[in-house]
């Protein structure tokens, strides 16, 4: 059975003479292996300028890698268009960035308006959605994003990313522009939704304590490598440096 | 002059310096308020008219030996009658009939010599301005058309173009379609009828625009430089309409009452150029490309040497 | 100062007894306006777009767009004359000339309007699989159509007034009058064309600048 997610090998060399402080020259991401099955959150942990979202964006194709594969259910990234390939992976990002001239509902449903659904099924995925999210569909519909709070607007991010009902979601630090007790709000129904939804996740932060909570699995990246690969128990109980640090940072 | 001994200064030593300092400060006004001790000579925006401009300075510069002060291609005729009546300018070279009708608003007549002494006569009581003696050539109007369209329609006279007129389409400078003495009186006259009204464009280039096509019939310049360049040519002026066209220069009386040789080195111009003499030095300047200013001294020193 | 006026009948008189010459003028006037703004728009507009999608080109694109808009009118109108096929005497040279001035204020602020766009935007459109046609057609070009009406704004007033010196060489429009006015010093002459020209002006001015506020997207 082919898992929704496989990276094998993954490389991201700088075009150019440019030089990294990673200390690892021209190479953001070297050698990145794992899979992610149904269900499971993969949650790439990292400091900063680990190379975590830089792998992110290579497994939907925003940065081209130069080394390894990315399968998609079986099929290589790199053999499908780049468009059709992300409107098979939902995306959200920290900024959000939804359309500021579009209303939620428009936002929603995006990419199924892309895809050439029919209007009343775009809406009745749109309402089902908001609904999951926590949104009152009656209520927020025909808003603005300029009307929303910054916890809401990311609230329609998620919904809109998971509106074509993608095999897998890509999550680049979605809650780090929230105040904390909205970040906590939402990481605890992102749990919950977690459950209810069988989409492969990889998840992008540098919140441990995030990380810990949401993980299936978690993987540790530093200066572009992946140095650790496991649950969070394993990770609580390791000892590689890297781990001790962010398990005393907790 | 002698030299004279430093005499002792009343303000002490550094204030010998600044006598001088002060004298030269204050004749620097005054040089902008006193009446000054130069000419100032203006021509009309085109060619023939600068060059007759810079003829006058030169002449003055070597007979007189006063400074002269240029002001050339100002406008069209009104701008510098406006000047020359502010004086603002002191001398131009102005065209008889050109006063006659467009200044003095008289309707044209053919006599050159009633044109003449109407025209020096009412400069001098309206304008306090005084005629020079003319130069010798006639400068009229040329309704011009293209050598292989004369031949053609076989057009000599503009009597011929009444026949051609409702197919043809004319280009004019902006003085001639508003002069009393220009487009309108002439259509007038001559029974002229074009489809279209005429397009309006800098005189200068009018002949590209007829040259190339883009207009049939022009007026320009009988003494223009392009005419034969550019294989044109002017039709006859049948019905008289257009009054003569004498170049002289036009001088405030102010300013030659002050001057005693400014009228005699005028005079020294006068009949010097002819039709012919002025088309070559139009060909000269316009066609050729040739500095006025040179054309102008090379005329002086083999005309008047 | 005793000065040469043609008429001295008042401007309305004028206007009345002319009126058929005034209203081919004004209509030439706008023709000549209304097409070389609308050509700069069909070539800016795609132009801006494109200076988002190559930023080297950026530099020396508006920078030739500047250098054009420094060139005094008439002496631009002089060049375009001797050149085949655009040049020549008569309305096709002014509408070149036009055009050209025109440029700078539409590629530029198409520039900046779309480049205006928050970035987070366009990451989110690409991420979920817009082609860039898409992200340019429903996103970019809605969001900074306020900017690029603004520029677009500026050529039309700008327009307006630099062809007036159109007639100059023979291409017709509102300048007639005022060349006339001025050949005979006459004042009334250089108002009946200064006038409506002006009026012309601030009738674009006023009517895109209700586009903008129409059309523009205003966020927060």
């Amino acid at each position: 059975m082919t898992r929704p997610l496989e990276v094998q090998g993954l490389g991201y060399e700088l075009p150019g003479k440019e030089k990294r402080e990673t200390g690892n020259g021209r190479f953001l991401v070297r050698d990145v292996s794992f899979t992610v099955g149904a269900g499971e959150t993969l949650v790439l942990l990292g400091r900063s300028g680990s190379g975590k979202t830089t792998t992110l964006k290579l497994i939907n194709r925003l940065l081209e890698p130069t080394a390894g594969e990315v399968r998609i259910a079986g099929a290589r990234a790199r053999d499908l268009p780049a468009t059709r390939l992300r409107r098979r992976i939902g995306y959200v990002i920290q900024e959000v960035g939804l359309f500021p001239h579009f209303t939620v509902a428009r936002n929603v449903g995006l990419v199924p308006r892309l895809e050439g659904w029919e209007p009343p099924r775009i809406a009745a995925r749109v309402r089902e959605l908001l609904a999951i999210v926590g949104l009152d569909p009656d209520t927020f519909l025909l808003r603005h994003p300029h009307q929303l709070s910054g916890g809401q607007r990311q609230r329609v991010g998620v919904a809109r990313a998971l509106a074509a009902d993608p095999p897998l979601l890509l999550l680049d630090e979605p809650f780090g522009a929230l105040d904390p007790i909205t970040r906590v709000e939402l990481q605890r129904e992102f749990q919950a939704l977690q459950q209810r939804l069988g989409q492969a996740m990889v998840f992008v932060t540098h919140d441990v304590r995030e990380g810990l909570m949401l993980a299936t699995r978690i993987g540790l990246m530093h200066l572009g490598k992946l140095v650790f690969l496991g649950t969070a128990e394993e990770f609580r109980a390791s000892e590689h440096p890297e781990c001790r640090a962010f398990m005393a940072a907790a | 002059m002698s030299p004279h001994p430093p005499s002792p200064s009343p303000f002490g030593r550094r204030g010998a310096q600044r006598v001088p300092r002060c004298l030269a400060l204050l004749a620097l006004l005054l040089t902008g308020c006193a009446p000054r001790d130069r000419i100032v000579v203006g021509s009309k925006n085109f060619t023939e008219s600068d060059l007759l401009g810079e003829i006058v300075a030169q002449q003055i510069e070597r007979r007189t030996g006063l400074p002269v002060a240029r002001r050339f291609h100002l406008g069209g005729t009104f701008v510098c009658h406006q000047a020359i009546t502010a004086g603002q300018i002191d001398l131009y070279v102005e065209y008889t009939g050109t006063a006659y009708t467009a200044v003095l608003k008289h309707a044209p007549v053919a006599d050159r010599d009633s044109v003449a002494r109407v025209v020096a006569s009412d400069y001098a009581q309206r304008f306090g301005l005084v005629w020079g003696k003319p130069f010798g050539f006639n400068n009229t109007f040329a309704i011009t058309v293209r050598r292989r369209d004369a031949t053609r329609y076989r057009l000599t006279r503009i009597s011929d173009l009444a026949r051609v007129a409702p197919r043809w389409k004319a280009g004019f400078g902006y003085e001639f379609l508003e002069r009393a003495d220009g487009f309108r009186g002439l259509a007038a006259l001559y029974g002229l009828r074009f489809a279209s009204p005429p397009l309006a464009m800098d005189l200068g280039l009018t002949y590209r625009a007829l040259a190339q096509g883009k207009v049939d019939v022009i007026a320009g310049n009988s003494t223009d430089g392009q005419i034969q360049a550019l294989d044109l040519v002017v039709l006859e002026d049948d019905r008289h309409y257009f009054p003569p066209y004498e170049a002289a220069p036009v001088i405030r009386q102010a300013m030659l009452a002050r001057h005693e040789g400014l009228a005699a080195a005028l005079d020294q111009l006068a009949g010097r150029i002819l039709d012919a003499e002025m088309r070559r030095l139009n060909a000269l300047a316009d066609v050729e490309h040739r500095d006025i200013a040179t054309v102008a001294r090379d005329w002086l020193h083999s005309t008047l040497p | 100062m005793q000065g040469i006026h043609g008429g001295g009948m008042s401007l309305w008189d004028f206007y009345a007894r002319n009126s058929g010459e005034v209203l081919g003028l004004l209509g030439q006037h706008l023709s000549l306006v209304v097409t070389s703004t609308a050509i700069a728009v069909v070539v800016g507009v795609p132009g801006g777009v494109l200076l988002t999608r190559r930023p080297a080109w950026r530099g020396p694109i508006l920078g030739l767009a500047n250098v054009f808009q420094t060139i005094p009118s008439l002496a631009l109108f002089g060049f375009l004359i001797p050149l085949p096929f655009i040049g020549g005497i008569g309305a096709t040279t002014a509408i070149v000339a036009l055009v050209v001035y025109a440029l700078l204020p539409i590629v530029r602020n198409t520039y900046t309007g779309i480049a205006g766009v928050d970035p987070a935007v366009r990451e989110a459109g690409r991420g979920m699989g817009m082609t860039d046609w898409q992200l340019l057609t429903q996103v970019e070009l809605p969001l900074g159509l306020g900017v690029i009406l603004a520029g677009v704004r500026v050529a039309t007033v700008v327009s307006v007034g630099t062809a007036t010196i159109a007639a100059a060489i023979g291409a017709g429009g509102l300048g007639v009058y005022i060349f006339r006015g001025v050949a005979v010093v006459d004042d009334t002459l250089i108002l009946a064309g200064a006038l409506p020209a002006a009026l012309m002006a601030l009738a674009a001015d006023a009517l895109f600048g209700l586009a903008e506020r129409r059309f523009a997207w205003r966020g927060k």
